[in-house]
């Protein structure tokens, strides 16, 4: 008996030397930052990580909601705003506020804009400075380095859009708060417009220097890197050196417009099309169907979206004049069967595909950033305000060749009572229609978003209010000068909390 | 228990071997019956022996015994497990009838403290114990629906009904803001552990650090021990139990409006702003007049009454060498919520084996196996909102097939929630086993060892699972998701304990080692393509996906404790305990948690002897406990490598490091009476002192720093409280009873060290920790109704100096110029119960109440449901009494005008709302067959109970029930409601039968 005690009592003293724990434990499925570019592959996935934040439904506010990501709310947050869209539905999600420009800092959707636009500059921070003293200067280590400074001035300067004030109108004003290092105090001032603009140029410089092989149309690239110049130049309205590199991009034969013909299947397979410069790549494993694609609120197979918001009237008016152009195949009309249009509290259904149809899935697309047809009207917009209107129309031409419209072409000559720069605007409205310039290009050049058409951005109103033969009238927020601060959204409410020095839009 | 029991019985043996053995004497017979005090039933087993001697013997079936004493002088010793001990002096008498006391009711009991266990009276702690007798009245499946209003101080939320889920427990207020876990619940002496609560023979709660400091790390939210059945008797027990009835749901005073109040109030949609004017023609335009009477109520459709069952059946037997206890459970609750159950079969076996006086073992094991079906979200979001002009039926009584191209349904989204639930399926299974290993050695007389293991295996298993006929995102393809989970995991407890007395002074204590691992792993699979009528990954052809990740967590510590005692009056007791725990950096891994106290027992001092004060005790309390829980690697700076860019890996910032990251820690200070007077009266008040310092805080970052927030070590919160419990019988007769237990629990708690303020926003909703502040303080712009000349919401709007001061204050009806400003907290004032407990004869009738004061809730639901025309297309809750819309200037109204309410539902202390309520928490009827007819029918006893559960809940809150999560979950604020499954309320009829 007394053999057996001590042989249990070694057995128990065995149990709990072996069980003697280990307190040294590491996640299974996270790289710590400090040795995040220890392997062979740590820079470029950490790069590509800066794309997936594009694209990736991310925890904010300790859960990951499905309709939060960085392109639907930069298209919404753009769009919405703008005349091309209407809305067919009073609704509680934010997307509503860039309609009835009600913005208030505790959106949702600008807060997680905000969020994800600074998480990935902080990842292209951390790499830019894990590799300030790496050796390697290889060809793919500058191009990845090169991308991670492209991406932080992408970042940036979206940003920028959406919390500041158009260059144009004020390059003093208020910018937003730029992050060069992950060192830098928590706590930090918004800095100017124009010194905003000259860090995002510096960085895109600096990108176009160090990238040289390109990674194809899904990641940034060289051309990219100008192309971005080229539109930020604009905004500045610096015209020479907005064309300047637009014709670096034009000039490098890599690109091309899209024919007519190719151009109807164009948006659902950008990544194959010459005309792309950059894209953000959607797979089919990141189809975020009825709750988070982009596609799901301006279009619906019946299933797919909740389809509430359609193409608006003003902008079909003014396609209306050529119905053989071919950008008329990214309006899809919901026709009731006898001839007419379905109707959708009062409004008239047309469906917006310029998201949809990638791989034929309603809800799937790889929205394009960056194509040629914007460097044309870059450049197209540039000369008509240096005075140049030739080489405008002729550009616009180049575009209305490529759109159905060779029967319809300025072919040098301005129309009664337009200047170059009306032409231009015009087209630049049609060509880019959807993908995120039309607010910014109106208030930029100092005009007034004219939103005099039914939809329910018009403040109280109801089905019955709408009498499609009419305009409507008297109704507040129809007219919207460059000079209204809701042209621009608020600073979200976590960052002017957190953060003391940050100071509020007005 | 087992333990504690066997020390006691020991030391009484032990006492009795050092008396000497009085000279020859003729022997003479002493006969008598032994019963249980509380019910005059006999109690067969009982041990009676002669003090001193080896002499005995055991009462037979109906609680007789008959022994053969030496002398006058001989002591009989009665003992029995879970009963208090005896002692009577023979003197002349040949017949000693005698009555033991249950443990539960015992105030001299022995009460299991984890790693030992005590005399009441020993206790120098605040600590409340709970017997199956006073948890058995509840008929839910958890324990902490058990203790609702039963413990001062402790508070218990039912934030959600759902089937299987269980409700927060907290005790003492919250001590950790992140992070702030319910109690530690120790099984069997052996920390963590699974139970079913028919197998629990006592409940004892830890309050102050003097009881807890034991647990260091583990034990910053109390602890609660849970001590499981065992064999008491001889003659083999057996007990079946069987309740069964019905629960529906508690929607408390949501009510959503009928086709008729909603086309009535449809019509301010159609008034004109200015002319003030419906315009009626417009509105029949657009609203057809049969919609008034079309009336189909979603809420009686979606939510049924639900059928509860819960069968029990117990075996437990001893013998000198041998005793073991075997239960098993079956519980099976249908959900009120359409195709929503769970169901779980536990299964345990108790062993312990002496191979002689010195060695014995324990084997327990418990087996669990649960499964059920769990509901989507958005369905129970429809089930509310969908408008009542739609009936979700064809003609044939079959689901519609509704989506974005139906023309005839007028809800908001075009999707018919019963078709949704009809077409998928979320449900869940899980396992979890764990055996028990307790060695036992008694080396000296006064110093023994014991070993406790647990091995710990679980699995978890979801399979969510939507038809391709379903209308929605997933039309036409369908969707499965297969998520497993597997955790194991093992604790091994090695302690030495002595326990030893001379003259006056006795000492005892321990000293051992500690250690604990957990590993955790989770794989899941994810496709979409599923053909028609089938519903596993194999089946799936498209957009696949998976996922699995690994995590593990290793904890060791030393632990010790020790206890002094004078004459049983004077008491004296401390512990030291040191942990070491994988969540922290390397040089913080290491902390020490101190505790000590003291008590005295004046009711044994010679001036209280033979008074009417039984018991009288002062007690004090000072100690350290801590709180690591956190989660694995938080202090690490890390990127994900769990997504993917253009199918290639990628790596996204995480999280930031937090390179100095260290324990919590709570220095608590416990001042306590115990007094009980004229066998009638108890009452025990506490009052403690809680100082949480380097408080592990999720500190909100500036989001421009691409994070939201990091684990940081900030500021101290320092909670403040008093609890009484009064316990007294008021009436006692022979055939009736009446005792009432009141329980009181305040708690004050304060913030401070924090230095700038930190909000933590979820949802749009924020609360502030700043010094001097509250916990979970709402921070919200404050709502002043309605402009009478515009019709306008009003906020009002602060102006502040460059000192913070307010300058002016004014109102506006621009939202965004509203300031956000401190308004209520979501924690209770005080909290407590009243217990009312009836007997007359074999009739009994115990009322439960349950009260709680103070704390708002904030109604993020009633955004949706009192919407102020901002969705039409979602039906309405129905105002409360005095709520009137503005129509034209001058109305004074609590509701603005639907023409001019931009962002009137965004939030604001309009949705804050007092959360208080009182509680009819239970009620049960209990009647008990006489015992002598129960025997008739060859039985130990039969009773028969009704029970009605969460009768009523008075309150003023205007939604569900007002007890929502104090939970902060990453993703829920405490305090607030949003759509959630629906509490019970719940009637069952229990049959217990003993034989």
């Amino acid at each position: 008996m007394k053999n057996k005690i001590i042989a249990l009592i070694f057995v128990i003293g065995t149990l709990f030397a072996v069980s003697s724990c280990e307190l040294d434990v590491a996640p299974t499925d996270a790289i710590s930052t400090a040795s995040l570019l220890n392997t062979s592959d740590g820079l470029l996935n950490v790069t590509n990580g800066s794309y997936a934040l594009l694209k990736d439904n991310i925890s904010f506010g300790g859960f990951v909601d499905q309709n939060n990501n960085y392109l639907r709310q930069y298209f919404q947050m753009s769009d919405f705003a703008s005349d091309d869209i209407v809305c067919a539905q009073v609704t509680e999600d934010p997307l509503f506020y860039s309609f009835t420009l009600t913005h208030s800092p505790d959106q949702a959707n600008s807060r997680f804009f905000w969020y994800i636009s600074y998480k990935i500059i902080s990842s292209t921070n951390t790499v830019l400075e894990l590799t300030t003293n790496t050796t390697n200067d290889d060809a793919a280590t500058k191009q990845l380095v090169g991308e991670n400074y492209f991406l932080r001035a992408f970042s940036h300067f979206n940003l920028l859009r959406f919390y500041a004030k158009p260059y144009s109108i004020d390059p003093n004003a208020p910018g937003i708060i730029l992050r060069e290092s992950t060192s830098e105090s928590a706590s930090k001032a918004r800095s100017s417009v124009k010194d905003c603009y000259n860090f995002v140029i510096s960085d895109l410089k600096k990108a176009a220097s160090l990238m040289g092989t390109s990674r194809g149309p899904q990641y940034a690239s060289k051309a990219a890197a100008w192309a971005l110049l080229s539109r930020v130049y604009l905004y500045m309205e610096d015209n020479t050196s907005t064309v300047a590199y637009a014709d670096s991009v034009i000039g490098s034969g890599n690109y091309q417009l899209a024919t007519a013909d190719a151009f109807k299947s164009y948006f659902p397979n950008a990544a194959t099309s010459p005309e792309t410069i950059f894209l953000v790549a959607f797979t089919t494993s990141d189809n975020k169907g009825k709750f988070g694609s982009i596609a799901s609120m301006i279009y619906s197979d019946g299933n797919s979206g909740w389809g509430e918001e359609f193409a608006s009237q003003s902008l079909r008016n003014l396609m209306a004049e050529h119905t053989e152009d071919v950008r008329w195949n990214y309006i899809d009309t919901l026709s009731d069967g006898n001839g007419g249009v379905v109707t959708k509290n009062g409004i008239e259904t047309f469906y917006i595909k310029k998201f949809s149809g990638q791989g034929g899935d309603p809800n799937l697309s790889s929205p394009v950033m960056l194509r040629l047809a914007e460097m044309y009207l870059n450049r197209a917009e540039a000369n008509a305000k240096a005075g140049n209107d030739k080489a405008a129309l002729d550009d616009v031409d180049l575009i209305r060749t490529n759109r159905g419209l060779e029967n319809a072409l300025y072919s040098g000559e301005l129309p009664a009572g337009s200047t170059a720069l009306d032409v231009v605007l015009k087209e630049r409205r049609l060509e880019l229609a959807f993908e995120g310039h039309r607010a910014l290009d109106v208030y930029r050049n100092k005009r007034i978003m004219n939103r005099s058409y039914w939809g329910y951005h018009l403040p109280g109103l109801v089905a019955t209010d709408i009498d499609l033969t009419k305009t409507p009238s008297g109704y507040d927020k129809m007219l919207i000068d460059y000079t209204n601060p809701r042209i621009i959204y608020y600073i979200p409410v976590d960052e002017i909390l957190a953060n003391p020095l940050c100071k509020q839009n007005d | 228990m087992k333990t504690g029991i066997r020390k006691v019985r020991m030391l009484g043996i032990l006492l009795g071997l050092l008396c000497l053995v009085s000279s020859t004497f003729a022997q003479t017979a002493v006969k008598g019956r032994v019963t249980d005090e509380s019910n005059n039933q006999s109690l067969p087993g009982v041990t009676v022996t002669i003090k001193g001697t080896t002499l005995g013997t055991v009462t037979d079936a109906d609680g007789n015994y008959s022994v053969n004493v030496r002398s006058a002088n001989d002591l009989l010793v009665f003992s029995f497990i879970g009963y208090g001990i005896k002692e009577i002096k023979v003197g002349t008498q040949s017949r000693i009838d005698i009555s033991l006391v249950s443990e539960s009711q015992n105030i001299e009991g022995i009460v299991v403290m984890g790693y030992s266990s005590k005399k009441r009276t020993e206790i120098s702690s605040a600590v409340s114990v709970l017997s199956s007798d006073k948890l058995k009245g509840t008929t839910t499946g958890n324990v902490a629906n058990m203790l609702q209003g039963k413990v001062a101080g402790v508070q218990v939320v039912s934030a959600n009904g759902s089937p299987g889920s269980e409700a927060e427990i907290r005790i003492r207020g919250i001590a950790s803001l992140s992070a702030p876990k319910g109690p530690l619940v120790v099984v069997d002496g052996i920390v963590g552990g699974n139970y079913d609560p028919n197998d629990i023979e006592t409940l004892t709660v830890l309050k102050d650090a003097g009881a807890t400091g034991m647990y260091g790390s583990q034990a910053n939210g109390g602890v609660i021990i849970i001590t499981t059945k065992k064999g008491k008797t001889d003659k083999p027990q057996f007990e079946f139990k069987s309740s069964v009835g019905y629960r529906i749901a508690d929607q408390g005073h949501l009510k959503m409006m009928s086709g008729s109040q909603l086309y009535d109030a449809q019509k301010e949609l159609y008034r004109d702003y200015n002319s003030g004017k419906i315009d009626i023609l417009k509105f029949y335009n657009e609203r057809p007049l049969e919609l008034d009477s079309r009336n189909f109520n979603w809420v009686d459709e979606m939510f049924k009454p639900g059928l509860v069952q819960n069968y029990y059946l117990s075996a437990r037997s001893r013998t000198d060498k041998f005793s073991y206890y075997l239960g098993a459970t079956y519980f099976n609750e249908d959900g009120t919520f359409k195709n929503t159950g769970y169901q779980k079969a536990n299964v345990r076996a108790n062993t312990t084996y002496k191979f002689s006086d010195r060695v014995s073992i324990d084997n327990n094991i418990n087996i669990s196996v649960n499964k059920g079906t769990s509901y989507d979200y958005m369905d129970m979001y429809y089930s509310y909102l969908s408008l009542p002009w739609d009936n979700p039926y064809d003609a044939n009584g079959k689901p519609l097939y509704i989506d974005g191209t139906s023309t005839t349904w007028w809800s908001r989204d075009k999707i018919n929630p019963v078709h949704t639930v009809a077409n998928s399926d979320h449900n869940y299974k899980g396992m979890d086993i764990n055996y028990d290993f307790i060695f036992n050695l008694k080396i000296t007389d006064w110093l023994s060892f014991s070993s406790s293991n647990r091995a710990s295996l679980n699995s978890a298993r979801t399979h969510d699972f939507v038809s391709p006929l379903a209308a929605g995102t997933y039309h036409g393809k369908g969707y499965i998701n297969e998520t497993n989970n597997m955790g194991y995991g093992g604790i091994t407890t090695n302690l030495l304990k002595f326990n030893y007395t001379v003259n006056n002074h006795s000492f005892s204590g321990l000293a051992g080692y500690e250690g604990q691992g957990s590993y955790y792993e989770t794989l899941m699979a994810e496709g979409k393509g599923l053909p028609e009528g089938f519903s596993v990954p194999n089946v799936a052809s498209s957009e696949y996906k998976i996922g699995g990740l690994n995590n593990r967590s290793n904890m060791e510590s030393f632990i010790s404790q020790f206890n002094y005692n004078y004459r049983e009056t004077y008491f004296l007791t401390g512990s030291y305990r040191i942990d070491a725990t994988s969540a922290f950096p390397p040089a913080n891994r290491i902390a020490h948690f101190p505790s000590v106290a003291a008590s005295w027992l004046a009711s044994n001092e010679q001036f209280l002897k033979g008074s009417k004060v039984d018991m009288l005790k002062f007690r004090l309390s000072y100690g350290i406990t801590g709180m690591q829980d956190i989660g694995a690697y938080q202090y690490l700076g890390l990127f994900s490598l769990n997504t993917q860019y253009n199918s290639a890996a990628a790596a996204t910032p995480l999280q930031l490091p937090s390179p100095n990251l260290t324990w919590e820690k709570t220095h608590q200070l416990n001042f306590g009476i115990d007094l009980s007077l004229f066998k009638r009266v108890s009452l025990n008040i506490d009052l403690y002192n809680n100082v949480t310092k380097d408080l592990l805080i999720l500190v909100a970052q500036p989001l421009s720093v691409g994070f939201e927030n990091k684990w940081d070590n900030v500021g101290e919160v320092t909670n403040k409280g008093l609890e009484i419990t009064l316990s007294t019988i008021n009436i006692k007769t022979t055939d009736f009873e009446w005792s009432t237990d009141f329980t009181y629990g305040m708690n004050n708690n304060k913030l401070s060290g924090i230095g700038s303020p930190i909000y933590r926003t979820v949802n749009g909703i924020a609360q502030i920790y700043r010094d001097n502040g509250e916990l979970y303080m709402f921070v919200l712009p404050v709502w002043k109704g309605v402009d009478p000349q515009t019709g306008a919401p009003l906020w009002e709007k602060l102006e502040k100096d460059a000192n913070g001061n307010i300058t002016n204050r004014s109102l506006t009806s621009d939202y965004a110029q509203a300031t956000p400003q401190e308004v209520h907290s979501a924690l209770p004032k005080f909290q407590g119960g009243i217990a009312s407990n009836l007997k007359y004869k074999n009739f009994s009738l115990n009322m439960n109440f349950a009260y709680t004061v103070g704390n708002y809730v904030y109604n993020f639901s009633q955004r949706m449901m009192d919407n102020d025309g901002h969705e039409p297309y979602y039906n309405l809750i129905q105002w409360q009494e005095g709520s009137s819309r503005w129509t034209q200037p001058g109305d004074n109204a609590t509701h603005p005008s639907i023409q001019n309410s931009a962002l009137s539902t965004e939030n604001s202390s309009r949705y804050l709302q007092d959360g208080s309520f009182f509680k009819i928490r239970n009620i049960t009827l209990r009647y008990e067959l006489p015992l002598n007819v129960a025997k008739s029918l060859g039985l130990q006893g039969l009773a028969i109970s009704a029970t009605g559960e969460n009768i009523y809940t008075f309150t003023n809150y205007w939604g569900q029930d007002p007890e929502v999560t104090i939970n902060p979950t990453s993703w829920q604020m405490p305090g607030v409601s949003d759509f959630r499954y629906p509490g019970n309320r719940q009637y069952v009829i229990t049959v217990e039968v003993k034989f």
